[in-house]
């Protein structure tokens, strides 16, 4: 997958878990999102892997700060089995 | 996406979303499926789409653990809402069960559940001391993790009254040990063992084992996920989640519902393999005739297993009658024989009116029914023309049958009484009895040829299920309905100014058990009748004028001048509106709630009937001498 079609797929997570519609966005975090907290985060990132067919590793997505770095992310981990 | 349906539903504004949205939920088997359905549901209510049917009561269930209990408790939530009992949580704080438990002022008793679950953390369930410590030291630590849930749970129970749902203990899924492991009851293999097997074993009536070993046992490796534990404390994978939700929900739902009674079957390629009218007796594979024939000759084997369990059984068949019976009497590799069906229906009718008729004949309600078939037609038509009948489509491989019976979780017993182990027996009775019935063209003969015995006793320790069974399930020959639990009817054992009686009927065909029950208290020099209440099984017998004869009886031995008894009208007992009065009492007061009557006892003459009544209520726990002043209500 590459960046742009890495981005669609989490717009379409992001529709799924949220109630309230989010645009997807490099530069978007928890922060901005009054829905997202830290209980919500646990789904949503159930949903990425599945979605997206990776595996991250302990403590890895806590490190990232935004959905930029979460999609830097899921391309070093796709491919790993 | 799969969501794509319900999400257009939605979007729509269309209530057939909530049917649609049910429908999923019960083909979701992923977490990440069921999660994205629980999300539509939560966006569904917060546009307020409307959702056709009746509003239930929520549910009160406090969840209380040694882990995180979110996402799970979305789960649960939604697989609640969508099998009709919604509920409202209580969620207990990470890892706060103990205090949360033993605290009379913290949040779960204010809450005042119906239902809790308690997920004790593993980290508790784990060898102190050394692999090669003596076995008594190890198993009296295990012993001490059993006795303390179990006094934990016991708490719960006592000061809130609700039923406790507790995990026990998942297995571990590593060698590690390796064959060690079984060796000695330190390592966490024996040990989670020990405490599961002891749980389970001694388990109190209102304590329910959610079965969190079997369900990781199924899953293996797949139910744990360490990084889940490091990051948010979570139970397990989220496939476990999914598990332990549906297997909560499941629990809920057994609390309410009667598991189902009655298995109908279909015979050709169901019970052996190939169709009996053409391959005749020799020609249909059925055990040593070949490896085809052996599974399904083992699938015969569990359908036994299940009648011994109180399953009822019966056969519906799209064939010629006699040839379908003649393989239950002359085929060999038979299991199943004909005196094990309940009803026998062979014949070119609808299956869906067929099972009709059975559930006429068997006095049960179509809901109590599930239809087992190879052939998606004949499931078709009995889901369309008989959709309160559960149905089971069995796969293409004989050698899953068995599997796939177990896995349908719709006869899982709560406990298991001799009543049901008796019950297919009953039934045959049942038939002799209505076979006698047609022969005789007068009742008095009828009644008399019976040769009815009855015996009547104060309420015992021993009958308490049966009686709580009787008086919170009667709806049609029931006077006041009233309900009572088991803890209830150890009180009203150990009360003076309270009586129980009940009463045992049988006859030349069998045992029919305890079949009536009444609740007598005595105010001054009036007899009351509290609880009337009789299985419509014994209708028309004439138990109801003995159980009368026994309450004068008893009047008189107490002093009363009269007994009063009053009829609460439910949509249910219709038939015993007139009761009263046909037992010779007068009408002395009425509103729109209820009657009451009275029998003056200097006046009363006993009933004649056929019964035999060869014991009586002995022990008189009702003092004569006492005055109870507050007057039923």
């Amino acid at each position: 997958m590459n960046r742009t079609e890495v981005f669609a797929k989490l717009q379409e997570v992001f529709d799924a878990v949220f109630l309230d519609p989010v645009v997807v966005t490099p530069e978007l975090s928890a922060a901005d999102v009054p829905e997202w907290d830290s209980l919500s985060h646990i789904s949503l990132i159930i949903a990425v892997e599945k979605a997206l067919a990776v595996r991250f590793r302990v403590g890895e997505v806590e490190a990232t700060k935004n959905v930029g770095e979460l999609v830097d992310l899921v391309l070093k981990r796709q491919g790993e089995s | 996406m799969p969501n794509d349906e319900p999400k257009a539903l939605l979007l729509a504004g269309s209530p057939e979303f909530w049917p649609c949205l049910a429908e999923r939920t019960r083909s979701a088997m992923e977490f990440d499926a069921l999660f994205a359905l629980s999300a539509l549901r939560r966006k569904a209510q917060a546009r307020h789409l409307a959702r056709p049917g009746l509003v239930q009561p929520r549910l009160r269930m406090a969840l209380l653990g040694g882990y995180s209990l979110y996402p799970f408790r979305e789960l649960l939530e939604h697989l609640c809402e969508m099998e009709g009992f919604p509920c409202e949580l209580w969620v207990g704080e990470y890892d706060n069960y103990l205090s949360e438990i033993m605290d009379e002022a913290s949040g779960v008793y204010a809450f005042a559940p119906e239902v809790v679950l308690l997920m004790p953390s593993e980290r508790r369930c784990s060898y102190q001391g050394s692999l090669t410590d003596p076995r008594e030291m190890q198993q009296a630590q295990a012993r001490e993790v059993v006795d303390d849930l179990l006094g934990l749970v016991r708490q719960l129970h006592e000061k809130t009254g609700a039923e406790i749902f507790l995990t026990n203990f998942a297995l571990p899924a590593r060698h590690d040990l390796g064959a060690y492991r079984s060796r000695t009851l330190g390592s966490d293999w024996t040990f989670r063992k020990w405490v599961n097997l002891e749980l389970g074993l001694g388990a109190p009536p209102y304590l329910h084992i959610c079965d969190w070993e079997f369900l990781a046992h199924r899953r293996g490796l797949s139910a744990r996920d360490a990084r889940a534990w490091f990051e948010s404390k979570q139970p397990g994978s989220p496939t476990l989640l999914a598990d332990l939700a549906r297997e909560v929900a499941h629990l809920l739902g057994a609390l309410r519902r009667a598991p189902k009674k009655v298995l109908v079957l279909d015979l050709d390629n169901t019970l052996w393999g190939g169709v009996i009218a053409d391959d005749g007796l020799e020609g249909i594979e059925l055990g040593d005739t070949s490896p085809r024939g052996e599974a399904f000759k083992a699938f015969q084997r569990y359908i036994a297993s299940l009648k011994q369990r109180g399953i009822l059984l019966a056969v519906c068949s799209k064939n010629d009658h006699a040839k379908a019976v003649e393989v239950f009497e002359k085929h060999p590799e038979m299991v199943l024989r004909r005196e094990d069906m309940v009803s026998f229906k062979a014949n070119w009718e609808p299956k869906s009116d067929n099972i009709r008729q059975m559930a006429a004949e068997l006095n049960l309600g179509l809901d109590s029914f599930v239809f087992v078939d190879d052939n998606p037609a004949e499931i078709e038509i009995v889901r369309q023309f008989a959709p309160e009948v559960a149905t089971m489509l069995l796969g293409p491989d004989a050698s899953e049958y068995v599997a796939e019976l177990q896995d349908c979780r719709l006869f899982e017993p709560r406990n298991i009484t001799s009543e049901d182990l008796e019950r297919t027996q009953q039934y045959r009775s049942e038939n002799q009895r209505k076979a006698l019935l047609s022969a005789v063209t007068d009742m008095d003969t009828y009644l008399a040829s019976l040769e009815m015995e009855g015996t009547i006793r104060e309420f015992q320790p021993l009958d308490v299920p049966r009686l709580a069974q009787l008086i919170n399930k009667s709806n049609q020959f029931n006077l006041t309905t009233r309900r009572r639990t088991e803890a209830d009817l150890h009180a009203l054992m150990a009360d003076p100014a309270a009586m129980g009686i009940s009463m045992r009927l049988k006859d030349r065909f069998g045992d029919h058990g305890l079949i009536s029950v009444v609740i007598v208290k005595k105010a001054g020099d009036v007899l009351e009748i509290d609880t009337w209440l009789m299985s419509c099984r014994v209708l028309k017998r004439q138990v109801e004028d003995e159980v009368l004869n026994e309450i004068a009886r008893l009047g008189a031995i107490l002093n009363c001048r009269c007994v009063k008894g009053w009829y609460f009208p439910t949509p249910k007992n219709e038939m015993v509106r007139d009761f009263y009065i046909r037992m010779g009492f007068t009408l002395v007061a009425e509103d729109e709630t209820q009657r009451e009557y009275a029998l003056d006892l200097r006046s009363f003459r006993p009933h004649t009937t056929k019964i035999a009544i060869t014991q009586r209520a002995e022990q008189m726990s009702l003092d004569p001498a006492r005055d109870i002043p507050a007057p039923l209500n």
